[in-house]
């Protein structure tokens, strides 16, 4: 499941969204933030986690990121286990954006 | 079209300001994410599931082409290029920054627009009929009515923290093409024996995870206590809909559960306690809103037949463009469902494009539809040949306006936050597999609706056709309904079993659908063949793998 709080099972990551932006982001291993999932720490050490939970409740005073939770990922693809995570980690399968040139696109 | 009076603009860009004020605080930390989260709502302004996304209104569906470059310059400047046309005729983007959005709301109201009530738990934008002051079967233009409902709703204060969101539609011929009686209110405008203008009054419908057809509240309300009569219901449910348990917290439930003959007592008992004329609208003031919505300025012009040797022009004419109340003038519905593009997405480009065909050939007027396509209201019959040639240079010439590939579709789980399963793929997975225009043809009517979630802003209760998706131990699976029906004949759709994989269902699909082809009779469209035949023998069909 995930959680604020660390309530899961097995390997977690942390996530959220910046708050500028909105865009999904990961904690990585040198507890920053990243929108790169493949920088995500993921670990089971209960004292990491307890450090990558006080790293979340840090970031969100101070308002870099918006309501950060844990995930479970999966041991061995090291993907997340719940299909919507999966998706936060691919974005979506069809964007219009795609048939936009990008000098016009802001984002 | 409405234009702002002193007040409209003072109030929307007082409005502006305080979004402003407000996303500075939030990025200061004077304000938490609980204490934003309300007001970002307000002002229409999400977090999805990779952005935030912003809902733009477009109230009943009526634009300019100066609002239509304005969302394009919007899609361009803070966005990725594209807009989305939702299912209550709003238009979305799917990319801002929270940094970008008082600018975007400022640009808005420079062009009499904003994004106000396009969420939570208030009077939503009011929708309408796509053809309003167009279509020759309507009793008058319902567009007065929905600006009067406008302006009543907006930042009323009694009515903003409502038990849940409350959707109101209006429509103004015996053909629904707004889907009245699946929203909170529905209005139809009607002509009583008298011969007076009034409006029968729907409760209680709605799609979402408890599909309900909204019941008659009362057969015929003066046009004059129209106001009032609304006031009374809304306070009813203000009063009694369940604020305990969001999901029963909608007005179906409260008049499910209270029966519809003691919600109309309660709500004539309330109605009796108010002072009858006290926010009621003068005729006076009808005919100065009314005066907003009058006629453009039409030629005097002969009834014109246009034909064409070329397939996928006359395809078009057959069934993208309806005629004019007017003479020599005809409704261009512009498709937005093109075989491998989200239903409903527009680029920048061809909102331009949409723009300046509407100056050209259409007063400037541009309407959005619930069908996720957009319309061109007020066309000279003999320029429709101009207006192909220049859609097939947009990429919007496709001719299948209420056929298989005119899907509905919600974002589902490539943008939505509360999707349980992606819908755009399986929208274009279906047009892929009708795509031949001979075939769509031979096919005829066909409404299918999918939404990626049982919140169903897909509208798939009432698809002939409708489909949910859902997912289970990560993989995504799709439900199928048969029978619904959005028109005044409203349905739901029967469930007929266990889900499919996409490309089970894509197969399935098409064995119902060559079923009803060789079971028709006559001119049956699908929807007629499932009412006749049963859903059963569709079944059947379906889950013939099974």
């Amino acid at each position: 499941m995930s959680s604020a709080k660390h309530k899961g099972k097995g390997p977690q990551s942390l996530t959220a969204n910046t708050l500028r932006d909105g865009l999904s982001v990961w904690l990585t291993a040198e507890f920053d933030w990243s929108m790169k999932y493949s920088e995500a720490l993921i670990t089971e050490d209960d004292k990491i986690i307890e450090k990558m939970e006080s790293i979340g409740e840090e970031s969100e005073r101070a308002n870099d990121v918006v309501a950060p939770y844990f995930i479970d990922v999966e041991a061995e693809s090291g993907l997340p286990v719940r299909y919507r995570e999966k998706f936060r980690v691919r974005g979506p399968s069809y964007d219009t954006a795609t048939l936009v040139p990008l000098d016009i696109q802001k984002v | 079209m409405y234009r702002y009076d002193e007040f409209d603009a003072d109030m929307v860009s007082s409005r502006v300001e305080q979004f402003k004020a407000q996303v500075e605080r939030r990025l200061s930390g004077a304000l938490s994410e609980a204490e934003f989260r309300p007001l970002r709502l307000m002002n229409g302004l999400y977090l999805q599931l990779h952005a935030y996304m912003l809902r733009v209104a477009v109230p009943y569906g009526t634009l300019n082409s100066t609002q239509m470059r304005k969302l394009a310059e919007l899609a361009d400047k803070y966005d990725r290029g594209y807009g989305h046309i939702t299912t209550r005729q709003n238009v979305q983007f799917n990319w801002p920054e929270l940094t970008d959005v008082p600018d975007m709301l400022k640009e808005l109201a420079s062009v009499e627009m904003h994004a106000i009530q396009t969420s939570g738990n208030c009077i939503r934008n009011v929708t309408s009929d796509p053809y309003a002051g167009a279509i020759a079967d309507e009793i008058e233009d319902p567009r007065p009515t929905c600006e009067i409902l406008r302006q009543w709703s907006t930042l009323h204060p009694e009515f903003a923290f409502l038990p849940r969101k409350f959707k109101i539609a209006v429509i103004a011929s015996k053909k629904d093409r707004a889907l009245i009686r699946a929203h909170d209110i529905g209005l139809e405008i009607i002509e009583n024996d008298a011969g007076d203008i009034g409006y029968r009054v729907y409760v209680g419908g709605g799609l979402g995870r408890t599909p309900v057809i909204g019941q008659v509240l009362r057969d015929f309300l003066p046009r004059v206590e129209l106001l009032p009569y609304l006031e009374a219901t809304l306070r009813i449910y203000n009063r009694y809909g369940r604020r305990d348990n969001k999901y029963k917290a909608r007005i179906k439930i409260l008049v499910q559960e209270t029966g519809i003959e003691d919600f109309r007592k309660q709500v004539e008992a309330e109605y009796a306690e108010l002072v009858p004329l006290d926010i009621a609208v003068s005729p006076e003031e009808v005919e100065r809103i009314t005066q907003y919505f009058s006629p453009p300025d039409y030629k005097d012009l002969e009834d014109v037949e246009v034909k064409s040797d070329d397939p996928a022009f006359a395809r078009w004419l057959k069934h993208n463009v309806l005629e004019n109340k007017t003479p020599g003038y005809s409704i261009v519905n512009i498709s937005l469902k093109p075989k491998d593009r989200a239903p409903g997405d527009v680029t920048s480009e061809q909102m331009r494009i949409a723009a300046d065909l509407a100056d050209e050939f259409s007063f400037s007027e541009i309407r959005t539809t619930h069908q996720q396509n957009l319309v061109l209201p007020y066309v000279e019959t003999q320029e429709l040949e101009n207006i192909y040639k220049k859609l097939v240079g947009a990429k919007m010439s496709e001719g299948n306006i209420g056929l298989i590939s005119d899907i509905i579709c919600c974002p589902g789980m490539d943008f939505c936050s509360l999707a349980t399963a992606r819908s755009i793929p399986v929208s274009q997975a279906i047009a892929e597999r009708f795509w031949d225009p001979e075939r769509q043809a031979v096919i005829g009517e066909m409404q299918i609706k999918i939404s990626g979630c049982i919140n169903a802003c897909g509208h798939h209760h009432v698809g002939h056709i409708g489909i949910l998706g859902l997912e289970k131990a990560g993989v995504e699976f799709y439900q199928v309904k048969i029978g619904g029906d959005p028109s005044e004949n409203t349905a739901l759709g029967q469930i007929t079993g266990p889900g499919f994989s996409q490309e089970e269902l894509i197969d399935g699909i098409e064995r119902m659908v060559d079923h009803y082809i060789e079971i028709r009779e006559d001119e049956e469209r699908f929807i007629d063949t499932v009412r006749r035949a049963g859903v059963e023998t569709f079944k059947e069909v379906l889950y013939v793998d099974a």
